[in-house]
């Protein structure tokens, strides 16, 4: 009886196989090489050496891995938190009943239809000197401005990824809008309570599970969303946008080619994310 | 009177909303039909042109040549990055979509042991920022002798789009009734065979979404075009459509305009066809941005 019930859960794992072998080679084997690499120490065209936790001493040591810490926090934290408020402000809206809400829920995704790359040249038009952003300004009766500056490089970064991510929250959050039983409401009407409390009362506490999902997922690929500073600023002007994702593309393929420094970046915050992850992948499965 | 009032609101909050979507890309559209004089003004063209368009498929990036001072010789033209692109995006939704609706269907239906830890292996593989991959895929794609290739990028969208569908696609094969499955089998359907003539067309509109998000996150993809192309002929668009920014200055607008529009038309167009089937769950995570 064993073996036969082993010969059916064999034959069960076979339709599993092929995906399972191809994420292991490209992304366990890859998470594991990093591991094994950020140990090492490896001088350009040269065979790399175990020198233990050195490279970790060397970042930890470093102010630049926490100036990037700190803006990857003072990216993201503020990204999702301004998308959670616009994608709960526009499903609310959407969710009332109105002529052409269809039409503006089609349009409503289009953000996020636009691969990020896209979404980043439609905002390189709107920060040239020459463009929407200083346009808008002037239209306010304000003088324009170097959007890519030291100074404003972040907010401007912020606001491309806030303007092509929010529609994520808004599916999210509209969805779970449509599934709040309209008797709660009726109920709550009938016991006189006022639109504010109903909203406070039943619409936010039955979000909640939503709001989290949607929140830990968009703060963990916030946190590693290499292609807005990519794109935007390449992490500057000088280190004004520098996030790790962009400080460990720098150190491996742009300064120093130095692969065993960049992976031990990346293994340094991998923490941050595998708790991340954990915390999200328990409330999705 | 109160109608009234709340029609107010609807009217200046939709206002508000479509300004916030349309600016950027009302921007974009125009200048892709301007001419060269008029492409930084802010009204619609005055002598609206398709020259852009022309040029960008036949010269290229021409003129930045002109504008830097014969920077570079070679003009590249958007086809050979448009079909890169393509190609890539192709061969891997359709690697995706056979290896992931097999695997999705035996989660959403069997039950053996270490099927929880399959589960759970591809939930994490799915919610994984791929940034972190950087430095080992590059190292694995040179030992391989895949770096500069678009096998070796098309084996690492994988690692985006294969956990993506088989997660999205578990979900629809569960929404499926299996008695449908159980009465093919009891007429001697084969348990396989079951599955292809009953589940896969039943769940045609879920497939079908699964594989244009695999595509877009393929089609969109910066991280592993950066640092695993090296060659001119091999560059996807995203790689390609950086050189129209010259030390932060765009050169060329009314040509840029109209690449980004051609690139990003073909993913929106898809999205916009499947927006019915769109739900919250296969949204999640079609960008890891």
């Amino acid at each position: 009886m064993v073996p036969r019930s082993l010969a059916s859960n064999l034959s069960k794992w076979a339709y599993v196989l092929p995906v399972v072998i191809i994420l292991g080679v490209i992304l366990i084997v890859p998470l594991f090489f990093t591991l094994w690499m950020s140990l090492q120490y490896m001088p350009i065209g040269k065979a790399p050496t175990f020198v233990g936790g050195q490279n970790f001493f060397r970042i930890l040591r470093d102010p630049i891995f926490y100036h990037s810490l700190q803006k990857t926090i003072l990216y993201a934290f503020p990204a999702v938190g301004i998308k959670a408020v616009i994608g709960l402000l526009v499903a609310l809206f959407l969710n009332q009943k109105f002529p052409a809400r269809g039409v503006l829920r089609g349009i409503a995704i289009i953000p996020y239809a636009l691969p990020l790359f896209i979404v980043c040249v439609f905002f390189w038009f709107v920060y040239d000197y020459r463009g929407v952003g200083n346009f808008l300004l002037k239209l306010v009766g304000l003088t324009p401005i170097h959007w890519l500056s030291y100074q404003y490089a972040m907010p401007a970064i912020i606001l491309v990824n806030v303007w092509h991510g929010w529609p994520f929250f808004y599916l999210g959050f509209l969805a779970g809008l449509q599934a709040i039983p309209t008797e709660l409401y009726e109920s709550a009407e009938i016991d006189g309570a006022s639109p504010w409390k109903q909203f406070t009362a039943i619409t936010l506490p039955l979000l909640a599970p939503v709001f989290l999902i949607v929140c830990s997922l968009s703060l963990m690929w916030t946190m590693g969303d290499f292609v807005t500073p990519k794109m935007m600023t390449g992490g500057g002007p000088a280190d004004a946008t520098l996030t790790i994702p962009i400080a460990t593309y720098k150190i491996a393929f742009l300064l120093g080619l130095n692969y065993p420094l960049a992976s031990a970046y990346a293994m340094t915050i991998l923490p941050i994310f595998i708790a991340l992850i954990y915390f999200t992948v328990k409330r999705l499965g | 009177m109160r109608r009234k009032k709340k029609n107010g609101w609807i009217i200046s909050f939709a206002l508000l909303l479509l300004l916030w979507i349309f600016i950027p890309i009302y921007w974009v559209l125009k200048t892709s039909f301007a001419p060269e004089e008029e492409v930084w003004g802010m009204g619609l063209p005055r002598n609206p042109t398709l020259q852009n368009f022309r040029d960008i498929f036949t010269m290229g990036q021409g003129s930045m040549a002109e504008v830097t001072g014969a920077m570079l010789s070679i003009s590249p033209t958007i086809v050979t990055p448009l079909g890169n692109t393509l190609f890539v995006a192709v061969l891997a939704v359709f690697l995706t979509m056979l290896v992931s609706s097999i695997a999705a269907f035996n989660l959403s239906r069997f039950a053996y042991r270490g099927k929880q830890v399959v589960s759970s292996y591809i939930l994490f593989a799915y919610v994984f920022p791929p940034f972190i991959l950087m430095v080992p895929i590059t190292v694995m794609m040179r030992r391989l002798g895949l770096y500069d290739s678009l096998w070796g990028l098309m084996l690492a969208h994988l690692a985006y789009t294969i956990p993506f569908a088989t997660y999205m696609l578990r979900g629809y094969f569960l929404g499926i009734p299996q008695e449908l499955e159980e009465a093919a089998q009891v007429d001697g359907c084969s348990r396989f065979h079951s599955f292809i003539r009953i589940t896969l067309p039943l769940a045609a509109p879920g497939l079908v979404t699964v594989a244009i998000f695999s595509f877009v996150l393929s089609w969109g993809d910066v991280i592993f075009a950066t640092v695993l192309l090296n060659t001119q002929e091999r560059y996807t668009l995203p790689i390609h459509i950086g050189f129209f920014l010259w030390g932060g200055e765009i050169i060329d607008p009314g040509r840029l305009a109209a690449t980004a529009l051609v690139a990003g038309l073909i993913p929106a167009v898809l999205y916009i066809a499947i927006q019915r089937f769109v739900q919250m769950g296969l949204v999640a995570g079609a960008v890891k941005g």
